[in-house]
């Protein structure tokens, strides 16, 4: 038999555990940050792609909670408005932030973004805790 | 060509050899001669061989670090399931293997596999035609049936869909363990076949309050395989989370490529949601026939225990493999990566992997 694990394979932490306590103790995208850092280290884990899959899966459902749903108005805030250049948007955010004009709702942004449903969704809900815009109820 | 030095296993009743990669016997007991004769040597030089892309069977059994391959595979008229015992270090790239004559089992199988498709599709028949009676009356504009007998014809519905779903897993689990569920190597639309499952889904979805989303761009590179196995193992997947997720919950399909350098070199996809989670000890036996979660289904009822198993054997069956992720009360992702270049099998089939 010549089951013998690779010598570079570092043991497989206990994913659901630390990902349970980190939600707890840091919140989502904390965990979320985490978890995309960890795949540099375990780039063959499947299930750590899994892990980072209910983190995403988790921040969109929190987002699209809001009080008025996907009529939710998102605004883009006077931080946002005077010092965007700190924000160091990537070209999917940059895209989306142009779409938002303050009167458009979710449900249309989803309609007007090029991009997956739960992409645009993710990539609000990323803004919006980036500061760089609201969604006010 | 028989050694002295394998004295219990010459004595055996079950067929041993010692092969090389090639085909060639370095020895083999007498039940081995007995069952295929000289035939034998030709026989397994053939299995070495590639023939038109496709590698012999016998190839599998030299992949480096795979010490549990179990093929089943048909000389003269009889089945033999090939188990590796071991890699043989007296001679160079030589396993031993063993030859178990299963054609009695699987005629039983294939008695069994029979009746239950049998039983399956006259179950089938009467049950769709009470779906769409169901539908036909809930669907009416403006018609004037009481509220209450609303809700009941609609939990009529519901139950008859869970009914139907459970019938459907039968009858895949029976063409399963018969080994005559085939996976066809037509080109697969991945985005394709992932927005029709989500599609299929996606007003019980709504009637249960959960948000279902699709998460994948519209780049993701074709596949071999079946259109159909998939679309139902992810069909499955996303059922299998409407039972956990609770109202007001998120569902969402995924898809990602994974790249060697610039070349895709396989699909994984993701079907996550915000329910209870499976505990930790469960995580990996929900994989296994039988074996469902502890934890209740929220919309009631209980399954087959076959649907994951199902979803196992189809991507297993693509030359991939499946993993969970979970987290109690936070949410439960099932991963699904598939090779874009699916790894060619001799059989093509589940016979392969029927236990």
């Amino acid at each position: 038999m010549s089951s013998v694990a690779s010598p570079q394979a570092p043991p497989k932490p206990d994913w659901s555990r630390l990902v349970a306590d980190s939600i707890k103790q840091h919140g989502l995208w904390h965990t979320f940050h985490k978890l995309i850092e960890a795949r540099a280290a375990y780039p063959d884990d499947l299930s750590l792609r899994g892990y980072a899959e209910i983190l995403r899966n988790n921040i969109v459902r929190d987002f699209v909670a809001h009080p008025k749903g996907m009529q939710a108005v998102p605004k883009l805030t006077a931080d946002f408005l005077t010092n965007f250049d700190r924000f160091n948007l990537s070209a999917q955010e940059g895209y989306l932030v142009s779409l938002i004009d303050g009167r458009m709702d979710i449900q249309k942004l989803l309609i007007l973004s090029p991009f997956d449903p739960f992409t645009t969704l993710f990539t609000l809900a990323k803004l919006q805790n980036e500061r760089a815009i609201s969604v006010p109820q | 060509m028989t050694e002295p030095h394998y004295p219990i296993s010459e004595y055996l009743k079950t067929p041993i050899a010692i092969v090389g990669s090639r085909g060639e016997i370095h020895w083999h007991n007498r039940s081995f001669y007995n069952a295929f004769g000289n035939d034998a040597a030709h026989w397994l030089q053939q299995a070495a061989r590639a023939v038109g892309g496709e590698r012999g069977w016998l190839e599998d059994f030299f992949v480096p670090g795979d010490d549990t391959r179990s093929i089943d595979v048909d000389f003269e008229g009889r089945t033999y399931r090939i188990d590796k015992v071991r890699d043989v270090d007296e001679y160079e790239n030589a396993v031993a293997l063993l030859f178990e004559d299963v054609t009695v089992q699987r005629e039983m199988e294939q008695a069994k596999s029979d009746f239950t498709a049998q039983i399956v599709h006259d179950l089938r028949g009467p049950l769709s035609g009470i779906q769409g009676t169901l539908e036909f009356v809930l669907s009416q504009e403006g018609n004037k049936i009481d509220s209450l007998y609303t809700d009941l014809l609609q939990e009529a519905q519901r139950e008859s869909e869970r009914m139907m779903n459970l019938i459907n897993e039968l009858l895949d689990f029976s063409k399963i363990q018969s080994g005559s569920f085939t996976v066809e190597t037509e080109p697969v639309r991945v985005a394709g076949l992932l927005k029709r499952a989500v599609r299929s889904l996606q007003s019980v979805a709504a009637r249960d309050e959960v948000f279902l989303l699709s998460a994948y761009g519209r780049d993701i590179p074709q596949i071999i395989g079946s259109v159909e196995k998939l679309t139902q193992a992810v069909i499955n997947l996303i059922s299998n989370s409407l039972k956990f997720t609770p109202k007001k919950g998120l569902i969402s399909v995924g898809a990602q490529i994974v790249r060697n350098g610039d070349v895709p070199e396989s699909i994984v996809i993701t079907v996550t949601d915000s329910g209870m989670g499976i505990k930790a000890a469960e995580l990996q036996k929900i994989w296994e026939k039988y074996k469902q979660s502890a934890t209740k289904s929220i919309r009631g009822g209980s399954g087959t225990g076959l649907g994951l198993y199902i979803v196992r054997q189809i991507v297993e069956a693509h030359g991939g493999e499946v993993t969970v992720a979970s987290v109690e009360g936070v949410g439960t992702s099932m991963v699904l990566k598939l090779p874009v270049k699916r790894v060619t099998n001799n059989s093509g089939s589940f016979a392969a992997l029927a236990p």
